[in-house]
């Protein structure tokens, strides 16, 4: 029995240790990043051009900034479209053969690399036009998070109780008021969950955009079908260079796209909070 | 017509996009590789050349590397995310369960860029220092420790992989466990076990959730780019030792795609080492997937 | 002419046969009861008869449901018009958690266009929640969300949300099933004063609930109808001996 309950404080010791262990990262990124980065940023940061990479003022990330938040709006618009009809009619239609095999795709979908994805908006959107534009990189990003939304939105949709969808047909309400007026109310929890949910990963998704934005302007946004730049595109970039100013350009961006990460993430948790009737 | 029936296909019109894409994107990868098979064969997957003068390529190297380095992050990720598994739902006290959860979480969301500007700048210098280099200093007669590490190289790529990784496969076996019907429990319980010997009984119970999460984890590790194409070193040979600098199929892409278009061949060759990444990792997925299933369907 | 006439209506769930040739007519201003075990099809006989069934993919439907005498099924017919003429009440009290007391009353008549100002709106609320006899009970929490209710209360605004559509029947599906007996009997009352303007057909599995409220029986047993007749007649001189020993309790 000694042995036994021996045995017991050691392995219950080592599997503590071995999480905790596993949770220090997450600590120790946001720690460094914050503590790294934030000495960088400021609203001029946020706004100027990137600095030349030897001499020069401190400069900023002001385009790469316009561009993320153009790019994460217009891949939440097209993305979340498609998304929450394809989840609408997963929910929905679960019974029928097209639901379930699009739902398998979609499983599959989630794991693509999204360099894959990359290379696909490159094939329709960037080859053919001869040159890296903006809407080709939101065309993938709205790839990448087509698959998330819908899953995420299927749920929302599921977890209306039949009776309510059977007391609003009840009423006499057409199938569009039902499903996107009143049981949409229902399930607005989970719907911007899964919007916020693509949203942050629309931010911070780089691979695709190497393939499809090209980055590298200093220029702020000159149209959908002109090369534009994101700040994850610009960690990496300034990251891999050999200049020391734009390493810390690069950790100065970092903190920024934390941030607007961490925010999202926090957003999306309070809503799912919020008192659950 | 029905209203129901115009709704219906409304709805339809939106998956048919969806599927489109996904075809579309399996389409365009076989149409843009083919000529690379053509002109190399088998030659193009197995042997170690990268000479854009030539119009030469084979992409055995990156291959290994993305072999090795994902082998590396899952068994390091592995005994890792199953503690983080119980930690969260066996062993803290159940008010701080979501806290952990939501820290679980968020690790899973945070963009991989990130994870690459950290591995390059504050991981790699600490692993290089007191991990690797006392490794190959007092292990150096072993062939996986031989060569002499710089800070970025497959090591260092795999131990941030799996950094990435844990999260990911730990909610998957944390849904499996949570999910275990409490009388299984109570009756382990009733049959005198202590606390670890019914955590071990239920991990037995749970061992599909389990391979399900490691091989779902494993198709992330492969397919995973930036982070490992900041710290993988990308340098194109064929490693000796797990301290080897190198490059996954990934990480070769995101490098090299830049410069491919002013040379005939790269682009397809790109395209090729994309179209088996993309195979290696749907079978890999299949089967985490239809592993996941068959959780789903016990419980 | 009776209100509703049912005439040789059959549904299936896949292949399983679940209503056989039921043959029904539904006199106006009057509680008419379909009783019998559970599975026995009376929920589906309800929901056949304003179309809600369809929401099963499964289920298929052939037969005539006339109300006033126009054929629910017919293809010119709007669906959505169907189910207004049915008012429809459940088993499990489901007013929208997400939705104030008002606006759960207030959404019928709103999304259907059934009202033409917001005062119009709110006198309608109004009288809705009194025909429900529910509006002293909330006058002052019209805003409050309806979670916030008793279950007997939420049972009593999803009476108020059918009415407010002023139906031309209530379809009552085992109102009182998820009740405590004190809220029960109010629902009933409610039922027998609302019999003055409307006619309800309730489902129930429960034969004394019948013998309480109704004036006219249906039994139902395994997809066909057995029998139906007046309350009294049917309780006291029962026709057919499956009837005479459901109503004794034999079967149930």
């Amino acid at each position: 029995m000694n042995r036994r309950r021996l045995e017991e404080k050691i392995m219950l010791g080592v599997i503590s240790l071995l999480a905790i262990i596993s949770a220090i990262p997450i600590f120790a990124i946001i720690i460094n990043i914050y503590s790294e980065g934030l000495k960088y940023v400021s609203l001029s940061f946020l706004i100027d051009f990137p600095p030349p990479p030897i001499s020069g003022g401190a400069g900023g990330i002001g385009p790469a900034l316009v561009g993320s938040l153009i790019l994460i709006g217009l891949a939440t618009v097209i993305g979340g479209a498609i998304g929450f009809f394809t989840g609408l009619y997963l929910s929905e239609y679960s019974h029928t053969k097209l639901a379930q095999y699009t739902q398998m795709f979609l499983q599959i979908m989630v794991e693509f690399p999204t360099i894959i994805i990359g290379l696909f908006a490159y094939s329709v959107l960037v080859a053919p036009l001869k040159r890296f534009n903006a809407f080709a990189g939101a065309f993938a990003l709205s790839i990448v998070i087509i698959p998330y939304i819908a899953l995420n939105v299927r749920e929302a949709y599921k977890s209306i109780p039949y009776t309510l969808k059977e007391a609003a047909f009840s009423l006499g309400l057409s199938y569009p008021k039902v499903y996107l007026r009143v049981l949409l109310s229902t399930a607005k929890r989970g719907v911007l969950t899964a919007l916020l949910i693509g949203m942050a990963k629309a931010g911070g998704e780089t691979a695709p955009l190497l393939l499809t934005i090209l980055g590298t302007t200093f220029t702020y946004f000159e149209g959908l079908d002109q090369p534009i730049n994101a700040i994850p595109l610009l960690i990496y970039n300034f990251a891999l260079s050999p200049y020391e100013r734009w390493h810390q350009v690069a950790w100065g961006a970092s903190a920024v796209l934390l941030t607007i990460i961490l925010t999202i993430f926090i957003i999306s948790r309070l809503v799912v909070k919020e008192v659950k009737i | 017509m029905k209203s129901g029936k115009i709704f219906q296909i409304s709805l339809i019109l939106f998956i048919v996009t969806t599927l489109t894409i996904v075809v579309g994107i399996v389409i365009s990868l076989i149409n843009s590789s083919y000529p690379i098979f053509l002109r190399h064969g088998f030659g193009f997957i197995s042997r170690s050349v990268w000479n854009p003068i030539e119009e030469d390529y084979g992409i055995l190297p990156p291959l290994l590397g993305t072999l090795i380095t994902s082998a590396i992050a899952i068994s390091i990720a592995t005994p890792l995310a199953i503690s983080l598994a119980i930690f969260a739902s066996e062993i803290i006290p159940s008010r701080l369960r979501s806290f952990v959860n939501n820290v679980s979480d968020l690790m899973a969301s945070l963009p991989s860029v990130i994870y690459g500007l950290w591995g390059l700048y504050v991981l790699a210098p600490i692993l290089h220092k007191y991990v690797m280099l006392p490794l190959h200093n007092y292990l150096g007669f072993i062939p996986l420790f031989s060569v002499k590490p710089t800070p970025t190289n497959l090591f260092t790529a795999g131990v941030l992989l799996s950094i990435m990784i844990i999260p990911f496969a730990s909610s998957i076996i944390r849904e499996a466990y949570t999910a275990i019907p409490y009388n299984l429990k109570e009756a382990a319980y009733s049959l005198g076990m202590t606390r670890w010997e019914v955590v071990k009984t239920m991990l037995g119970y749970i061992r599909s959730a389990i391979f399900a999460g490691v091989f779902l984890a494993l198709g992330r590790a492969m397919g995973e780019t930036m982070a490992v194409a900041m710290v993988v070193g990308n340098i194109m040979n064929i490693p000796k030792s797990i301290f080897d600098m190198g490059y996954t199929i990934s990480s070769l892409i995101a490098n090299q795609f830049p410069n491919a278009e002013a040379y005939k061949y790269m682009v397809p060759a790109l395209y090729g080492g994309a179209l088996i990444l993309f195979t290696v990792g749907l079978i890999i997925n299949l089967i985490g997937l239809h592993l996941v299933r068959r959780v789903m369907v016990k419980s | 002419m009776s209100l509703v006439e049912i005439s040789n209506l059959n549904a299936w769930y896949g292949d399983k046969h679940v209503l056989k040739n039921i043959n029904l007519e539904i006199p106006r201003n009057i509680i008419f009861a379909i009783m019998g075990p559970s599975g026995c099809g009376k929920s589906t006989l309800l929901r056949a008869m304003n179309r809600l069934l369809e929401l099963n993919p499964n289920a298929k439907v052939s037969g005539q449901v006339k109300i006033d005498g126009i054929d629910v099924y017919s293809d010119k017919i709007d669906i959505t018009w169907v189910r207004r003429q049915f008012g429809m009440v459940f088993q499990i009290p489901n007013p929208f958690p997400h939705l104030s007391i008002y606006d759960n009353v207030a959404i019928g008549p709103r999304m259907n266009g059934l009202v033409k100002n917001k005062s119009e709106l709110d006198q309608l609320v109004k009288w809705a929640l009194e025909k429900a006899y529910l509006w002293d009970e909330v006058k002052n929490d019209l805003k409050k969300p309806a979670s916030m209710l008793s279950g007997g209360q939420q049972q009593r605004l999803c009476i108020a949300r059918a009415l407010a559509l002023k139906p031309k029947i209530i379809l009552m599906d085992e109102p009182t099933a998820n009740l405590d007996p004190v809220a029960a009997s109010k629902i009933e009352e409610l039922m027998l004063e609302l019999k003055e303007d409307y006619t309800i057909v309730i489902v129930t599995h429960n034969p004394q609930q019948a013998a309480r409220v109704s004036d006219y029986v249906a039994f139902l047993y395994m997809g066909e109808l057995i029998e139906v007749g007046e309350t009294s007649q049917v309780f006291t001189r029962p026709v057919h001996k499956l009837t005479e020993r459901y109503v004794v309790g034999k079967i149930g």
